[in-house]
């Protein structure tokens, strides 16, 4: 290898720490009597990982960098056929997601976990294993694209044998307004406004059908929430809606709830279902209905103080809390660094530190050192 | 016995998820993970030890501090930690450090 004084060390390491380990536990597993293959298989599970978290660039192997050669060719052949199939909205695409669809998928763990989380049945299995081998074969009926920026493009091939292509974030251009923000937060009135031309009440569907994939990026607030075409959707067709149905009522209800809570003044449609709890609103006549109700509740007197009451009383409990809410900020990544220290000084609040060796996790990414030397004040 | 210290990297962390994965298909045992575990404590350390050679200084604010068995644990917020190539900052790190002095005995044991 050529001497490579700018290069990342990271990878090397990490490798010859896997080499190492499988080669010295081999022998611990042969005496278990576990297979070979059993060895095989936890160093591909954790090869996987590692290059999934992103922590470390250029990670691996032939095979690797063949599968990301595939990954690419799919997504180009992903995004053609979206503009095939794409007819109006072109949607915008925010200007930044058209150069990123070509790379190579990488993947968020977290995405993983929030599928998981989701429960999505039908979806679920084939995304997971889609997903977590990184391999875009056709793999079921799904295929799973995730850019760099954790957009989800999805190439689903229904039931009628329609393939559709699913994107987030998809500005569903109806009667309404285009909604300029390409916020997460947008998609629930926008939902909303497209299911109360069609039924008052609950959001049901035969009109537009939402594929139950929501994707919570964990400390991302980016709540993905896959469309169908709207044109294929809206010629309605029933015949597809069953069991995404179900999971969309439930997954709907939710999403409303949460993102009616970030957005009680935004949109203001004439029929605005409110899902979540009353109160954004203050009026009169809620106050009456609320103290009929809650008269047997002791926390009345509480509410009763005023609507606003409800909404003072979360600040008043939280001043309780003296600490300063170390955990409030939603990490990502907690930035980690596991040392070993050789010396820590102090001189009234000035401290140095001479640490060695050591692994550190800072924006996601690996680093290593042999010696770190380092000054704060207190 | 070598720190475990490592375990919670995301090199540590991947092979304890794929460990997990292995016994919850009942493919290994959970004294063999363990024995895989105290392995890779083994490889971590050496490797560390013996083929990183890099330097890296960093400054910022000590939010908090704390020493407890041996182990310091260091909170700092708005650092910069500079290498010779690059140099990169964050708003807040936590440093969990052990003994460096020649480690007799593993601080988790």
């Amino acid at each position: 290898m050529a001497s490579s004084a700018n290069s990342n060390p990271v990878p090397k390491l990490y490798r010859s720490v896997i080499d190492d380990v499988i080669n010295e536990v081999r022998e611990l597993f042969l005496d278990e009597g576990v297979d070979e293959q059993v060895l095989m298989e936890l160093r591909t599970l954790w090869e996987n990982k590692l290059m999934q978290s992103k922590a470390v660039e250029g990670f691996h192997t032939e095979e690797q960098q063949a599968l990301q050669a595939q990954q690419q060719q799919q997504a180009q052949q992903v995004q053609q056929s979206q503009q095939q199939t794409q007819t109006q909205h072109q949607v915008i695409l925010p200007p930044q997601q058209q150069a990123p669809q070509q790379q190579v998928i990488v993947q968020d763990p977290k995405i993983l976990q929030a599928m998981n989380a989701t429960g999505m049945s039908f979806l679920q299995s084939a995304a997971a294993t889609a997903a977590t081998l990184a391999l875009p074969t056709g793999v079921g009926p799904y295929q799973q694209l995730i850019t760099s920026q954790g957009q989800i493009l999805q190439v689903v091939r229904a039931a009628n044998g329609a393939q559709y292509i699913i994107q987030p974030q998809q500005q569903v251009v109806l009667q309404q307004q285009v909604l300029p923000q390409m916020q997460p937060g947008v998609q629930a009135p926008v939902i909303q406004q497209v299911l109360t031309p069609l039924q008052g009440g609950i959001p049901q569907q035969t009109g537009v059908i939402i594929q139950p994939q929501q994707i919570v990026l964990a400390g991302n607030k980016v709540q993905q929430n896959a469309q169908v075409m709207q044109t294929a959707t809206m010629t309605t067709q029933p015949g597809q809606v069953s069991a995404a149905q179900v999971q969309a009522q439930s997954q709907q209800q939710q999403q409303p709830q949460q993102q009616q809570q970030q957005q009680p003044a935004q949109q203001q449609p004439p029929m605005m279902l409110q899902v979540d709890g009353a109160g954004d609103t203050s009026s009169e006549e809620d106050e009456e209905e609320e103290d009929e109700y809650d008269e047997d509740e002791d926390e009345d007197k509480d509410k009763d103080g005023g609507e606003d009451g409800q909404v003072e009383e979360e600040p008043l409990n939280s001043s309780d809390d003296v600490s300063d809410e170390e955990d409030q900020e939603l990490f990502d990544t907690e930035n980690v660094v596991v040392c070993q220290y050789d010396k820590i000084h102090r001189s009234k609040n000035k401290w140095k530190f001479t640490l060695k060796d050591g692994i550190m996790n800072l924006n996601g990414r690996d680093y290593v050192f042999s010696k770190a030397i380092g000054d704060a004040e207190w | 016995m070598a720190y475990q210290l490592y375990r919670n990297t995301t090199l540590g962390n991947s092979l304890q998820e794929s460990l997990d994965e292995l016994i919850q298909t009942q493919q290994i045992t959970p004294q063999l993970a363990l024995q895989v575990l105290l392995q890779f404590d083994k490889a971590i350390n050496t490797a560390l030890a013996n083929r990183v050679r890099n330097r890296v200084n960093f400054r910022g604010s000590l939010n908090t501090y704390r020493f407890c068995d041996n182990v310091w644990t260091f909170v700092l917020n708005d650092v910069e930690f500079r290498e010779v190539t690059d140099l990169v900052k964050v708003d807040k790190v936590k440093i969990v450090a052990c003994d460096g002095k020649n480690t007799g005995s593993g601080a988790a044991e």
